[in-house]
């Protein structure tokens, strides 16, 4: 798997989690955050309702939206009988419904916004929602006639101290849902990739690198290490094409603990540059000089697309990146950039291809034991727990007696010539069902990988890995009909929804479309994968899968 | 891999099998559909979820009219469980946002009326009761307190639980033993001394720091198991979940000591007749398997001749998820090519 670190998810929001903050990072002075924003908060720039606009304080917000819109929030708030909770439902309300073109949002009653997804914040840090309890106050002070001081101060005080809880709540809320976030960003992390400290590390940084330095680090490179389909794939094409390593510059993009570097180097390498941007690096460049590469091999940290090496140009690039479903880390993006920057013009990649695969999936006792399963357990229904299995692609080890056809290349990829570009597609398949089948479960996702000794050589249309050694070269499936690999396969599961799936003939033809789309939400390395398919009157559907 | 919940049949089985010995944040990174998987293995885990289930069904006298609070309710089950067994109401409370699932699936189940779901904190969140009966909680993780939630499930006690309230289960005992697992300790291990023909010791130090979680055979066994603690829910402390105790092995046969490993068993004393559920490696299938410490040494001991020690656990300082396990071993014989004086060694998981 892709062991370079190109993590870059772990973004401001992610500290704010740890550090019970929900300033910016300008606030950093401040670790406690929370505390002084209530005491500044009046000098807090604040964004309109209505626009972008920012106002320097929230009383010339609300001036504005009750002059310009006829948005007299306090009002509101009073005429509905709106507590603090309320209020801040009712502001994300407007603010979500703004953002989504209704301009004029309708709040002539509390129901309009009293679903709790109003709870969570619209615009991150909206200093709105943090001056809410002042404004309350001058509101009630304002309205406190003379003769009452006494009794309205006391009610003011417990106001104030109802409002403090319920601010608190709504601090945890909110804490809570950046915590849900983070957790959600902990379960993408590529565990071999803690983020290099960009500027300035954080606390959540720091606990998360000495998390993974401290242990997840062992066992992904270990299970890597142990892929003897992977490893020894590489080993075999340097070893077996010494003659053409011997005396070259090679460069390793995402070179983990450095085993590809040293079988380079052991071949005869003048030269080997391996770049990561993970604290495997440290451990890295110490088993580098146990076996002795020192001089050969030059370790370097960071981005390939940031760090500065010391060649222009090398003839070699060797790198392990593929991801589940090939693409999934988008990794290969960093080492086209690397190819394009810096291999020679006759250079060479290792490996040299690539093909993308997919096949009709059916495999009744994996429905039945993962999907039927919530139908009833211990007595209770729990099919609400299925609405999201069908969102994201499941990856596993099948067995290929659950493909009910033949696999089909749906992408064939040139690695010495494919763009980046091209990684994002839509492309036509055709299978033909060899067996009946009670239902279509899925699709099966896998892909096979090419070692060719030079950049001429092209790979067959329909190259099996297995036809390619008979034939002396280097090549290896993650397939079913492989030895297992650490990528196993990636299954699409349909969802039939309330239609009792249709049982298809041996013969049937299906036909469809596959596109892979990159899901780049603020550097998140996602894949969105959407399948299109017809097959008589029987089978036709569409649906698309996330890979997280 | 969640799902194949079979029992091993070696020290370790197949890949899948070790991926689902792997630390979360692998098992994660290894499963797309984790959010699932956790809880699908977890319900399927039935020695877990049985054990639960009889010991509120088989005790309808005392949940019925009750009180009852799930500290760490994740789908619910035990929630409904409390309901089905005529609680008077049940609070389920959990910080992850399973809880969206678990509201669903009470109304499904025609509960929403019995069972109040709250998402957050227990520490912060409002109950709608000042004083709760009875508390049920699932709060057990690898090595009985990794990620565990037992402090929490001591926070809800002292705030809620009324004067003569019960908790389910009350009382949890940790054991250890020592066991011969010469051919796993040479692949994780050993291992790094030579991969693909080059020295990777660097990664060799890491690795013996990490206990392994995973299923132990019967047979690998060399010594009986030492009890070393204790906790009874009613009255301990979350001080006291930092521990620093003795053991006592006694070997069985004459063989080969490559680590020592740990297990919990827990029981439902509240119950009417006792009910009790072991983790150990003598015992049915769980997910929480057994955790094994590798040492640095290998022990050649005879039949009967012991090995003794202190096992100590307390949570890292900088990062509360993880537990700093610290084992010292004595092998006290006369045979000086055998003997082993000052062993110790660090863990972290």
């Amino acid at each position: 798997m892709a062991s370079q670190s190109q993590n870059t998810q772990r973004l401001p929001e992610d500290a704010h989690a740890d550090s019970r903050s929900v300033s910016d990072e300008s606030d950093s002075s401040n670790e406690e955050g929370w505390e002084d924003l209530e005491a500044d908060d009046e000098s807090q720039p604040v964004v309109d309702l209505f626009s972008d606009q920012v106002f320097p304080d929230v009383r010339s917000l609300l001036k504005e939206c009750k002059e310009k819109h006829q948005f007299d929030l306090l009002k509101i708030q009073k005429d509905l009988d709106l507590d603090f909770l309320d209020t801040i439902k009712l502001v994300n309300y407007v603010r979500s419904e703004v953002k989504s073109g209704n301009k004029i949002p309708d709040v002539s009653s509390k129901s309009k916004f009293a679903d709790d997804v109003y709870m969570k914040p619209v615009l991150e840090d909206d200093a709105l929602l943090y001056s809410l309890d002042d404004i309350t106050e001058e509101q009630g002070e304002e309205a406190a006639p003379g003769s009452e001081a006494e009794r309205r101060v006391q009610e003011l005080q417990e106001d104030l101290e109802r409002l403090q809880t319920q601010f608190s709540e709504y601090r945890l809320a909110v804490q809570q849902s950046m915590e849900d976030q983070l957790t959600k960003e902990d379960d993408k992390l590529d565990a071999s990739a803690p983020s290099g400290s960009s500027n300035g590390a954080t606390k959540a940084q720091e606990i998360d690198e000495d998390y993974f330095a401290s242990y997840a680090y062992n066992g992904i490179h270990e299970s890597m290490l142990k892929d003897a389909i992977r490893t020894d794939a590489y080993r075999d094409f340097v070893y077996e094409n010494k003659n053409l390593f011997k005396d070259k510059v090679v460069l390793d993009v995402g070179c983990g603990t450095g085993i590809l570097s040293m079988f380079c180097a052991k071949a005869g390498a003048k030269k080997v540059i391996s770049v990561d941007n993970s604290n495997i690096i440290d451990r890295a460049k110490e088993i580098v000089f146990d076996n002795e590469f020192g001089d050969v091999i030059t370790l370097v940290r960071g981005k390939i697309e940031e760090v500065t090496l010391p060649v222009d140009k090398v003839d070699i690039i060797i790198s392990e990146w593929m991801g589940y479903a090939l693409l999934f880390e988008a990794m290969f993006d960093s080492v086209i950039y690397a190819r394009d920057r810096y291999l020679a013009p006759d250079g060479l990649m290792v490996p040299s291809h690539a093909t993308l695969r997919i096949a009709p999936y059916a495999d009744p006792d994996f429905i039945d034991s993962h999907i039927n399963f919530w139908q009833n357990v211990y007595g209770f229904k729990m099919n609400s727990m299925l609405l999201k299995i069908y969102d994201e692609a499941v990856v596993r080890g099948i067995s290929s007696s659950t493909l009910a056809a033949d696999s089909t290349i749906f992408l064939p990829l040139p690695l010495h010539t494919i763009t980046v570009d091209e990684l994002s597609f839509l492309k036509e398949f055709q299978v033909t069902l060899n067996q009946d089948i009670d239902a279509l479960d899925g699709w099966a996702i896998w892909f096979d990988m090419f070692f060719m000794p030079s950049r001429d050589s092209p790979i067959p249309e329909n190259a099996v890995p297995s036809d390619m050694q008979k034939k002396g070269y280097v090549a290896f499936t993650t397939g079913p009909d492989g030895t297992e690999t650490h990528w196993q396969q990636t299954v699409a599961l349909i969802d039939h929804g309330k239609h009792k799936p249709k049982p298809l003939k041996k013969g049937q033809v299906i036909t469809g479309k596959i596109g892979y789309q990159k899901r780049d939400t603020e550097g998140s390395r996602g894949l969105r994968i959407g399948i299109q398919w017809q097959g008589g009157e029987n089978t036709k559907g569409e649906q698309k899968w996330g890979l997280q | 891999m969640s799902g194949s919940g079979t029992p091993a049949s070696g020290v370790i089985t197949s890949s899948a099998d070790r991926m689902v010995g792997m630390e979360h944040a692998e098992v994660r990174y290894f499963t797309s559909y984790d959010h699932h998987g956790i809880h699908e293995e977890m319900l399927k885990d039935d020695v877990r979820t049985r054990s639960y289930r009889d010991s509120i069904y088989q005790n309808r006298h005392i949940f019925k009219d009750k009180v009852v609070l799930d500290v760490g309710c994740g789908t619910g089950i035990l929630s409904m469980f409390a309901a089905r067994a005529g609680a008077k109401h049940v609070i389920g409370v959990d910080m992850s946002s399973i809880i969206e699932k678990a509201k669903e699936i009470v109304a499904v189940n025609g509960l929403s009326d019995k069972i109040t779901l709250l998402q957050g904190k227990m520490e912060e969140v409002h109950l709608p009761f000042p004083k709760v009966d009875i508390i049920i909680s699932e709060w057990m993780g690898y090595f009985l307190l990794y990620e565990s939630m037992l402090d929490t499930v001591l926070y809800a006690r002292d705030t809620y639980l009324s004067q003569g309230g019960l908790i389910f289960p009350d009382k949890a005992t940790m054991y250890v033993a020592a066991i011969e697992d010469g051919e796993y300790k040479d692949d994780k291990i050993g291992f790094w001394d030579n991969v693909y023909g080059f020295d990777y010791s660097p990664m060799k130090d890491i690795a013996l720091t990490e206990p392994l979680v995973d299923t132990v055979e019967m047979k690998a066994l060399v010594t009986d198991p030492c009890p070393i603690i204790t906790f009874d829910l009613n009255t301990v402390t979350a001080a006291d979940l930092a521990f620093r105790v003795p053991y006592n092995l006694t070997a069985k046969r004459s063989d080969f000591i490559h680590a020592l490993i740990a297990w919990f068993d827990i029981e439902f004393s509240a119950c009417h007749k006792p009910i009790y559920f072991s983790t150990g490696p003598h015992a049915k299938y769980t997910h929480w398997k057994q955790t094994v410490f590798y040492l640095p040494d290998v022990l050649t001991i005879e039949e009967n001749e012991g090995v003794s020690g202190w096992l100590e656990n307390r949570p890292n300082d900088k990062n509360k998820r993880d537990l700093d396990i610290n084992l010292t071993y004595k092998f006290e014989v006369d045979d000086p090519t055998r003997r082993v004086d000052g062993g110790n060694c660090s863990y972290r998981m």
